[in-house]
This record gives C-alpha cells, structure tokens and sequence, in this order.
C-alpha cells in the first residue's frame, strides 16, 4: 500500500534476520534483551546490544529508545515498550508508543524500517487491536512530512498473516 | 454482597477472564468434589511429603475453587464465610496461587483418574496457569520458554540457522555411518508420506535422536521430510495453560505440513508434543487438519511388523524397564505400543509397578524442568520415583518423552540410582540391521 511517497508492506519472516534499516523490538521496560526476539538479537547481534541499552535505564512504557543492531543484517534495533499483559489503557499505550517508534525512525533518518505484530503473542495485545492501531496510526503517519520510505510489517505466521492483510485490505478502501 | 479491599488491575482481568474460561466440564470439576481424599494417595507430592497436607490436590484444588465460588457460584456468593469462598485483591494473592498451581503440581492427571467424582483437577489447574500468564504472573522459566516459542517458533530458542546446520552434519555423520551417499535428512521435500517433526531439545541437547530416527527412516525405505520451519512440535501452551499459545503452534506445524503436501506427520518420541499436536492442538487453533498424525513409537513398530526394517535384539544387551509418559499414557493412552515395541528390541524387560496409566510422573512433567525455583521441592517428591525404578532392577530406564529423559535423569543423579536412561529410537536405531553392501565384480 503507497501513501504519498511511502510505502506500508507485509511480510512473513524473523524480523530480527531481515534486510532493512532498523526493526523494531517490543521491549521490557527495563530493556533486557531476554528471551525470544531478545536472545536472537544477542545471538546474531552480539553482546555489545545488552551493553549500549544500559545508557537508557528504566524506561517508561510508550517510550521507544534506540541502538545500534551490531553484527545483524539492519543497522538500528528501535526498542519499544509497549503496553503488556492486559495492563490498563492498553490500545492508548499502543498508539503513544508507535508514534513514538516512527518519530524516533524519522530523527535518526530511517528510511525502511520493519515492526512486529506489536505487542501480540507473549505480551497479550489482542491481534485485531494490534493490527488495527499500528497499521492506522503507520498510514496516518505517512501522510504527514516524513523520511521514512517503507514500513514493513514483518509478521511470524499465517495467523498473524491473514489478520494484518486484513486490516491492511480494510485500510486500503478507505 | 460486594467485596470491600480494592481490586489491582491485575486480579480484575484473573476474574474477568476466569468467567470466559468456565464450561461445562470445568464447572463440573470445581463443583463435584466431596473432600474423600482419594486423590491424596495418587498424588506423589502428598506420598514424598506425608505430613503436609498443602500438596493434596484437593486443597490445592480449593485455592482455585475458592475464587470460582465467591464469584460464580451461588453459595459463595450468598454465604462466603460458610463455604469458604474467597476472592484474589492484590497482586501478592497471585503470587500465592502461582506457587500452588506451578510449583506444587505438575498436572500429570494422576489424581484425576482416581477421582471417584470425576475432578479434573490438572484440566482446571492449567487452566488457572492461563489466567495468572495473561497478566504476566509466571514463573521466570515459563515466561522465557513461552517467550522464545512465540517469537522464535520454537521453546528453545533455536535459530534457524542453528536447526538447519545441526540437521546438516547429522545428515553427514549418517552417510558416513552408513556409507550411503543417499542417507541423509532431506529438508522441505513437497509431498512425502511422512513430515517427521521433532522436540528442540534435539537439536540442542540431544542431536542423536534425530540421528537415530534419520537412520531408521532411511532403512525403512521412507518416502519423508522435515521443515524448515514449523519443525516445533511440543507447545509450552499445554503447560503455561495458554490457549493462544497453544493454538498458535499447533497451526505453525499443521500450516507447514499443509503447505508441503504431507500425508501424514509423524511425531518424534516426546509426551507434551504428541498430545498437544495430535490430540489439542485443532480445538486450541480451532481448525481441522487433513492428514493424519502418528507417535514414532508406532511408526516404528510398523516398520518391524511389515518387516521394513530387521532387529537383533541382541545388541540391546542390558536390562530394561518402561516409563510411561504422562501425557502419552495418562492422556493419550499411548501404553501398549512401546511396550511391545521395547520387548522386540531387548532381551531383558521388567515391568515397572505402577504402571501404564498408573504409572507416576517423572516429576519434572507440567513445565517443571524449567522452574527452578521450585527444584528442591521436585526433586523431594521424585523419591517415589526413584522408589520405583529402583525396584525394577533394571540397568536402563526407557521412556518415549524428552520432558521425562530430563525428569528422570535430575533424579537419578539426585537419588544416585547409577541408572541410564534412553529413548526408544535409541534402541530400535541400535539394533537395526544394517545390511551390509555387496560388491562384485562382474564376470
């Protein structure tokens, strides 16, 4: 989908072993890289990752901070804290820290960057909300003067798929 | 009547979500129980700990009960203080129940079984485990397994590139043994009679599994495949209790088959993955599947049976005993088959007591292998266990799950039992004949 001169894109694939400029984990507030998308970074990345977050601290949820993504095929890891585990004013939260995402993109002059099903799968945001609130409030973003060139929405499975292209299809015949 | 302490975020959704979990068997199971004490003896947290009466399942049962009653059911909502009914306020009541429902229990259903009221206890056990998870209440372990397995497809953590270049040199250690340019592991191969998926513990910790069942696949004569991807078939799901979880990896593996055309997926020899894949996986996911799914267990027993591979059950010259999967036997009913299947590639079996759906939990069942905060009070209960297999004499202690090869090996080594324990591919691998290549040259 174009929108100006940007682009919004879906795909299936580990975001954390793709060719872009910078991807986007979703965070713990206090930024250890952990398990899941976090120990592949630190597998692929390297440890210099864990060690250059320290500068950061505690970081609030809606805040998005960034690094360098050291030995990985993208440049910069935009580590996001969104909301998690039902917590109160969860879509909200979502849409500060997307925003914040594609603000913090834009400063550094991203020009691709790539974002997960935010939130979904261990952290809680329901699918549909995810979808929903990063894919519109991305679209509205593009719409505004910007230097990103393309969002890719890198998503792990068929279900993730079909509920993104969905709402992707929704956005589209608006 | 209102609930007067105010309620954390945290325990609102428990019980907002707790309402959308009751069905009928669930309610059945936290209304019928009548206190007997039945399920006190099946249980072998009770037996290793006899003068503790927080580990009978029945007690462990009220704490999750006590909630549905206050909230749920009529009694507790008119008379709370008469049957004992009691709401979750702050965030510490989670604490207290996450160390109950995960650190007391490994729901090996051994007390259902012998409930004469027809609890299940481990179903509404898990089923707590799912509503403490969706607010992030989980031991360390979980919420790392659950983690990788969401976002790395697999609860191990293994990349890509790690399952694809240990299933690489596997391929080459098996022509090597075999000194068959054709042995190998063929990868993605569009429409095979068999797509064979395994337990990452495989290639992490145990690559010779994969090596065992590649070679037994490639005598059989095989027409078979592994994916790339959506290679996971265990599923943390059934253990953290989350259904979401559990549905999303049960249709990461049945997409995979699907896409390559499989006719049948077979199994690799691990409790949780058989029952999640075969048995719980489509009514998490909410889809239907088209092939069929098999345990190894009987896919090797079939390869015997129609004489596609031979056995000398001598080279498995020690003495053997059998220890039954939870998941496979007490769930499934996966018993008799790697029983015969054990007693055609050995000599020497001795049957363990209890045993086939009787049989007791290895002790790390549930996701207990991966919570060590509570490893002291595990490895205290698996003195039945050592009780057991120490009886059996035997020099060896088979099981068809990787959950119980760690189980079972922590305990051995805590209780100095000097025991080894195998798998069954490991066996039929070892005494499979092997024929040897005649050369000649022609006249």
């Amino acid at each position: 989908m174009s929108t100006n001169n940007s682009k919004m894109r879906l795909m299936k694939g580990d975001i954390t072993n793709t060719e872009i400029e910078a991807f986007v984990f979703y965070a713990r507030p206090d930024l250890q890289l952990g398990s899941g998308f976090g120990g592949a970074i630190t597998v692929r990345g390297g440890a210099s990752i864990q060690e250059e977050l320290k500068q950061y601290g505690e970081v609030k949820v809606g805040d998005a901070v960034i690094t360098s993504a050291g030995k990985m095929k993208a440049k910069y890891i935009i580590h996001a804290v969104g909301p998690r585990f039902q917590e109160k004013d969860t879509e909200s939260k979502l849409r500060t820290t997307t925003l914040n995402v594609l603000k913090l993109a834009d400063q550094r002059g991203i020009r691709t960057l790539a974002m997960p099903a935010m939130g979904v799968g261990f952290y809680g945001v329901p699918l549909d909300i995810s979808a929903q609130v990063t894919l519109s409030m991305v679209k509205e973003y593009l719409r505004s003067k910007t230097g990103l060139e393309e969002v890719v929405f890198c998503v792990l499975d068929n279900r993730e798929y079909n509920s993104f292209y969905a709402q992707l299809a929704k956005l589209g015949q608006k | 009547m209102s609930d007067s302490p105010a309620r954390s975020q945290k325990a609102q959704k428990v019980l907002e979500r707790f309402a959308k979990k009751l069905n009928r068997q669930m309610v059945g199971s936290l209304l019928a129980c009548v206190h007997c004490g039945m399920c006190t003896d099946a249980c072998h947290y009770v037996l290793a700990n006899p003068g503790d009466p927080t580990f009978a399942p029945a007690y462990k049962a009220d704490q999750v009960r006590r909630i549905f009653k206050r909230h749920f059911d009529w009694t507790g909502r008119v008379f709370p203080w008469w049957v004992k009914a009691k709401s979750v306020y702050s965030d510490d009541d989670l604490e207290q129940l996450k160390d109950i429902i995960f650190g007391k229990c490994t729901n090996c259903r051994r007390c259902s079984i012998n409930c004469p009221m027809g609890v299940d206890f481990a179903t509404f056990n898990r089923m707590a485990r799912g509503l403490l998870v969706s607010v992030g209440v989980m031991p360390e372990g979980v919420a790392v397994a659950s983690k990788d397995q969401w976002e790395l497809g697999n609860q191990m953590g293994v990349l890509r590139e790690d399952y694809l270049e240990t299933l690489d040199w596997v391929s080459e250690e098996l022509r090597q043994e075999l000194g068959d340019p054709n042995a190998g592991i063929p990868i993605d191969v569009m429409n095979c009679d068999v797509v064979y998926a395994i337990n990452p513990r495989e290639i992490k910790y145990d690559p010779r599994t994969i090596a065992d069942a590649a070679k037994i696949f490639h005598l059989a004569g095989e027409n078979w495949t592994m994916p790339s991807e959506g290679w996971d078939m265990t599923n943390f799901g059934l253990f953290s209790g989350d259904d979401d979880l559990g549905g999303a990896v049960a249709r990461r593996l049945y997409d995979k088959v699907e896409e390559l055309r499989g006719k049948k997926l077979v199994i690799s020899e691990c409790g949780h993955g058989y029952r999640s894949t075969r048995c719980e996986g489509q009514n998490w996911g909410g889809v239907d599947v088209d092939f069929e799914m098999e345990s190894s267990v009987i896919t090797m027993l079939r390869y015997i049976k129609e004489g596609r591979i031979r056995i000398d059950p001598f080279k498995n010259n020690k003495s053997y005993t059998y220890h039954d999967s939870c998941n496979n036997a007490r769930s499934c009913g996966l018993f008799e088959e790697p029983r015969e299947l054990l007693q055609i590639v050995c000599n020497d079996f001795r049957e363990m007591y209890p045993n086939r759906a009787e049989n007791y939990c290895c002790t790390g069942g549930g996701g207990a292998m991966s919570m060590s905060e509570y490893s002291a009070q595990r490895l205290k209960s698996a003195k039945i266990k050592a009780d057991q297999l120490k009886a059996t004499g035997a020099k060896v202690v088979v099981t068809s799950c990787h959950n119980c090869v760690d189980g079972l090996t922590d305990l051995i080594r805590y209780y100095k039992l000097g025991m080894e324990v195998m798998q069954l591919v490991n066996l039929v691998a070892n005494a499979a004949i092997v024929k040897e290549k005649v050369t000649a040259a022609l006249p």
